[in-house]
């Protein structure tokens, strides 16, 4: 992107010298590329979804390289998480039939919510999904997939036709009222499904930067003690948040998806 | 966290709805709003009524508020 430091300190205010607080901005979301392939620019943000796609590949293939029945170890800590994504979100919306849809679900849960971790971890403290792409991209998938699925069992009309006419409306008001059900469908939800994630872990990163940033700030005014160990332990506090959002938004994201799945496969419209 | 979806025509009521509804609400309301608002807009630009922007946005979110209570009171 543009030339922007990679660190408001690196504007030079350093502590007790008198400067103004270092607010943290939107420049703190672009980093300067660690290095350039063919014009695509490699910074801190792709390498973090690189590196959770490659943790998922070899946490999942190391747990069920040689699955057995009594599973131990990894394979039990992988079927902890298989059977989580199964039972509290597939099978919450899709029932029986949807198992067929636990590998995408599951790859879903699992990128989302490692991305998002990765704002907690030290020396790495950046949530890739606060880049706008990821869940864009993410929500462009899903969204291809539901609209594929819904096509695939209704036939292209019989699914434009359930997507567009609500159901218990008297007719005369379905022209007034189909074009909003039809817009909400098939245009505003992978909308709001990549903004919600995008925005949540946006402005948790933010919140951490302010008051961890004012944590050694303040320490350099008069009475900074005081204000500084409180806004260390809103820092705290505010991490442990975090941890709770980094995972719900994950959980939100796969519930939303397998619901949107199972929306279009119902065919009691 | 019991929306379970099933191949039936109604819903049995004792159940409650699933988040995913709930977040389609939200976006009927959201969705409506923009349809009709920007519909609104063009309508206020070819016939030079400013009023007819925020109008269409209020139609927007009672067409999405009609369809919601028709959605949810369907039998």
């Amino acid at each position: 992107m543009s030339d922007v430091s990679v660190m408001t300190t690196a504007s030079g205010c350093h502590i007790f010298s008198g400067c103004g607080y270092p607010a943290p901005s939107i420049a703190d979301f672009y980093f300067k590329p660690i290095f350039t392939v063919g014009g695509i620019a490699i910074t801190k943000p792709v390498v973090l979804a690189v590196l959770a796609g490659v943790i998922i590949l070899i946490f999942f293939y190391v747990a069920f390289r040689k699955p057995k029945l009594v599973p131990r170890g990894t394979q039990n800590l992988g079927e902890l998480g298989v059977l989580f994504v199964r039972d509290q979100i597939l099978r919450q919306q899709l029932g029986r039939k949807g198992d067929k849809y636990l590998p995408f679900i599951v790859a879903i849960f699992f990128f989302v919510w490692i991305m998002n971790v990765f704002s907690l971890i030290p020396l790495i403290q950046f949530p890739a999904t606060s880049k706008i792409a990821f869940p864009a991209g993410l929500a462009l998938v899903v969204w291809v997939t539901y609209i594929t699925i819904g096509m695939r069992t209704k036939g292209p009309i019989g699914y434009f036709k359930q997507m567009a006419v609500p159901e218990g409306a008297p007719w005369w008001i379905l022209p007034l009222l189909s074009p909003v059900e039809l817009f909400s469908n098939i245009l505003v939800r992978p909308f709001t499904l990549a903004i919600r994630l995008f925005a949540n872990m946006l402005s948790g990163h933010l919140l951490l930067l302010v008051f961890g940033l004012a944590s050694w700030y303040l320490l350099s005014l008069s009475i900074g003690l005081l204000f500084a160990a409180t806004s260390f332990l809103l820092t705290i506090i505010l991490t442990g948040l975090e941890v709770l959002i980094t995972a719900l938004q994950a959980f939100i994201f796969a519930t939303l998806t397998s619901f949107y799945i199972a929306d279009a496969t119902e065919t009691s419209h | 966290m019991n929306g379970r979806r099933e191949q039936e025509s109604g819903r049995d009521p004792s159940q409650p709805r699933s988040p995913g509804e709930g977040w389609t609400f939200l976006s009927y309301m959201i969705g409506g709003m923009i349809l009709y608002g920007f519909v609104g807009w063009l309508a206020a630009r070819w016939t030079g009524w400013p009023v007819l922007f925020p109008v269409g946005m209020l139609v927007g979110l009672a067409s999405a508020i009609a369809l919601i209570i028709f959605r949810v009171t369907r039998s």
